[in-house]
């Protein structure tokens, strides 16, 4: 990883590397068709993957805001081409490092010391990056630790950032920005809060405390004493990345384990603590002695037990029989509005019970093979499907909870990362949805 | 405390409380109980004075990084960075007066009461290219490496200058300007793009640059 060779320092830097990106995408579009008019066979994939890199290239040069933007668009299916939605995937492993005097000046304003004086040592270039921060390894009396340091000026740079990118980035991705308005805000509010490593400090020692208990799951220890606002100081884990295990040599058995572990990690958290960890990125899990160890707690979501039981009641089958409960319950989560018509409303639920009978698939029976590719595949093309509807356009926003982004988040996020490991899982349906 | 040492802290205290520079050798020393002879035992003129003054803020910065437990490990690109890090750091406890003589200084501007400075971060600034040069982190062109440690006290000063105007919590934009600022220079010292950028400018300001 090189150290960053481009720079935007002002604001007016940003917004013309933004006009940089739109032009590229522009041309790819017209190359696209140019080639289209003299007949040369053309793909609507490869295309979609070339400006995928273009809009990829200037987001990850931006750092900060417009990254976390990125992969925060890139969570749902519906807003963003396939395409676009792998390449930013992969954004967290990509953002270029800071300079170590860097580190060590905000190590002594933020700690009153530098590194050195603090640790045996420390390493100079960062072990990963993240968006908004990079991890060093740092070594005390003979123990391991990781330290996560903040970019400096990102929790403050952060909401204007997002609000000078918003427009520009929502037009070269080709979405409304009133379409977006209410997820926008919600995304806005999570990252805010994943730029304060207090609050992530005190949220990561509570979860993995009240998870504790569960089999084949563990979480580092954390260390107040060396962490505040900008670094975050955890024990260093050895272990290897979830989607290099996923890629790697294990055995069935063992991927098995692995995603059950995953999935009972995240249906406590879902649906007994109703607080959970909702940053489902490869990069934040690791395995180590065929156990699954869970990282950064920085984007963590809490829902209200009302607003739990409404979203919920969709994994219950028996609404695909039941047209008026089928309704009521689109109605209680503002999805169906009181003025639609008929026609509309019929539309509607026939979409969510497409919607249901794919996403509760997992539960139906008490066991489900994720390895098997028909089932994301049906995702993926439910999601496609309803971008595509221009009926559909705007849809999103205006109805539906703004809490359930998160929720939809963790799940489609769970289902990819068991899909990776190719994994089969036990699984069970909240015991108010089994009794009812 | 020694004579130099209390007339640099009186001009200090003049200038951070009055916002305005002593007016005349008399009224800085007849406080401190000094005769004019003691002072010009010191300094020359009163402009000399002050320019001892800005001259040992970067002489401390100097020492401050050299003494850091990591310098020998650091590169050119490295060691440019730590220097002003500490720079902003040291001129905290001065920025009243680092504020009423900055703020309303172009960054190209030279006047005699930053001669010691300059020379000061110049000379130390050639070290630190040569460094630069010998391990491979900046292209050596001959008679033009001369002007790098020009170009270099260009971006310090461009560094007070978007200091004195930053208003974040705890400077920490003037942390993300150093950042980038620097990794420019140093990625334009890498190319031949820093020798056009100095045509232009020694077209622009014939005060500011090729002076020393």
């Amino acid at each position: 990883m090189g150290e960053q060779t481009t720079l935007r320092s002002s604001r007016l830097g940003r917004m013309a590397a933004f006009a940089g990106t739109g032009a590229r995408v522009g041309m790819n579009y017209l190359k696209h068709y140019g080639q289209r008019c003299v007949g040369a066979p053309q793909d609507e994939n490869l295309l979609h993957e070339r400006n995928a890199e273009a809009v990829y290239k200037t987001f990850s040069e931006l750092k900060g805001g417009p990254l976390k933007l990125a992969q925060m668009l890139s969570i749902d299916q519906g807003l963003l081409p396939d395409a676009y939605a792998s390449r930013f995937a992969q954004a967290q492993y990509s953002a270029p490092p800071l300079s170590y005097p860097l580190v060590a000046r905000t190590f002594r304003r933020e700690m009153g010391k530098s590194p050195l004086e603090i640790f045996d040592s420390f390493s100079e270039t960062a072990a990963h990056g993240a968006s908004i921060g990079q991890v060093h390894k740092a070594v005390k009396d003979g123990r391991a630790f990781a330290v996560k340091v903040q970019y400096p000026g990102v929790a403050e740079s952060l909401r204007s950032d997002l609000r000078i990118v918003k427009p520009v980035a929502l037009q070269i991705l080709g979405v409304r920005e009133s379409d977006v308005e209410d997820y926008f805000r919600e995304v806005e509010e999570r990252l805010l809060e994943e730029t304060d490593y207090k609050l992530e400090l005190q949220r990561s020692q509570e979860l993995s405390a009240a998870s504790s208990h569960l089999d084949g799951v563990s979480f580092p220890r954390y260390f107040p004493e060396l962490s505040c606002r900008r670094i975050l100081t955890m024990e260093w884990i050895e272990g290897l990345a979830l989607d290099r295990f996923a890629k790697g040599s294990a055995n069935s058995e063992e991927r098995d384990r692995i995603g059950q572990a995953l999935w009972d990690f995240y249906e406590f958290q879902i649906h007994t603590l109703r607080f959970f960890h909702a940053d489902p990125h490869p990069g934040n899990f690791l395995v180590r002695d065929g156990g699954l160890v869970v990282l950064d707690f920085g984007c963590a979501k809490k829902i209200e037990p009302e607003f739990y039981r409404r979203h919920f009641r969709f994994l219950d089958e028996r609404l695909l029989d039941d047209r008026d409960a089928l309704l009521s319950s689109l109605e209680d989560l503002s999805i169906l509005l009181p003025g639609d018509t008929d026609a509309y409303r019929s539309r509607i639920a026939g979409l969510c019970a497409e919607s249901i009978e794919i996403l509760a698939r997992p539960f139906r029976k008490g066991f489900f093979d994720f390895s098997n590719p028909t089932f994301m595949r049906s995702i993926y093309d439910l999601g496609e499907r309803n971008r595509r509807d221009e009926n559909l356009r705007g849809f999103r926003g205006r109805r539906g909870s703004p809490d359930s982004i998160y929720v939809n988040r963790a799940y489609f996020g769970l289902y990819s990362l068991l899909h990776t490991i190719g994994a089969r899982v036990h699984t069970r349906l909240p015991d108010w949805l089994r009794e009812s | 405390m020694e004579t130099r040492e209390k007339i640099l802290h009186a001009f200090r205290e003049q200038v951070a409380r009055h916002s305005e520079l002593p007016a005349s050798v008399i009224a800085l020393c007849e406080p401190l109980g000094m005769s004019e002879r003691d002072f010009y035992n010191e300094f020359g003129s009163l402009e000399a004075l002050e320019s001892a003054f800005w001259e040992e803020l970067v002489a401390k910065t100097i020492a401050a990084v050299e003494s850091g437990a990591e310098w020998e490990g650091f590169d050119a690109r490295q060691r440019m960075l730590a220097f002003l890090y500490a720079f902003l750091e040291k001129s905290l406890d001065v920025r009243t007066v680092l504020l009423f003589r900055f703020r309303h200084l172009s960054p190209v501007a030279s006047p005699e009461w930053l001669q010691g400075m300059e020379r000061r971060f110049k000379g130390w600034a050639f070290s630190l290219i040569g460094k630069g040069v010998s391990n491979g982190e900046i292209a050596g062109r001959g008679r033009l490496v001369v002007l790098y440690p020009s170009a270099l006290y260009l971006l310090l000063r461009s560094v007070i200058d978007f200091h004195v105007k930053d208003t974040s919590p705890r400077f920490e934009r003037s942390d993300a300007y150093v950042e980038k600022s620097v990794n420019l220079a140093f990625d334009l010292m890498r190319t031949q793009a820093i020798d056009s950028a100095f045509d232009l400018l020694r077209f622009l300001a014939p005060r500011a640059c090729g002076k020393s």
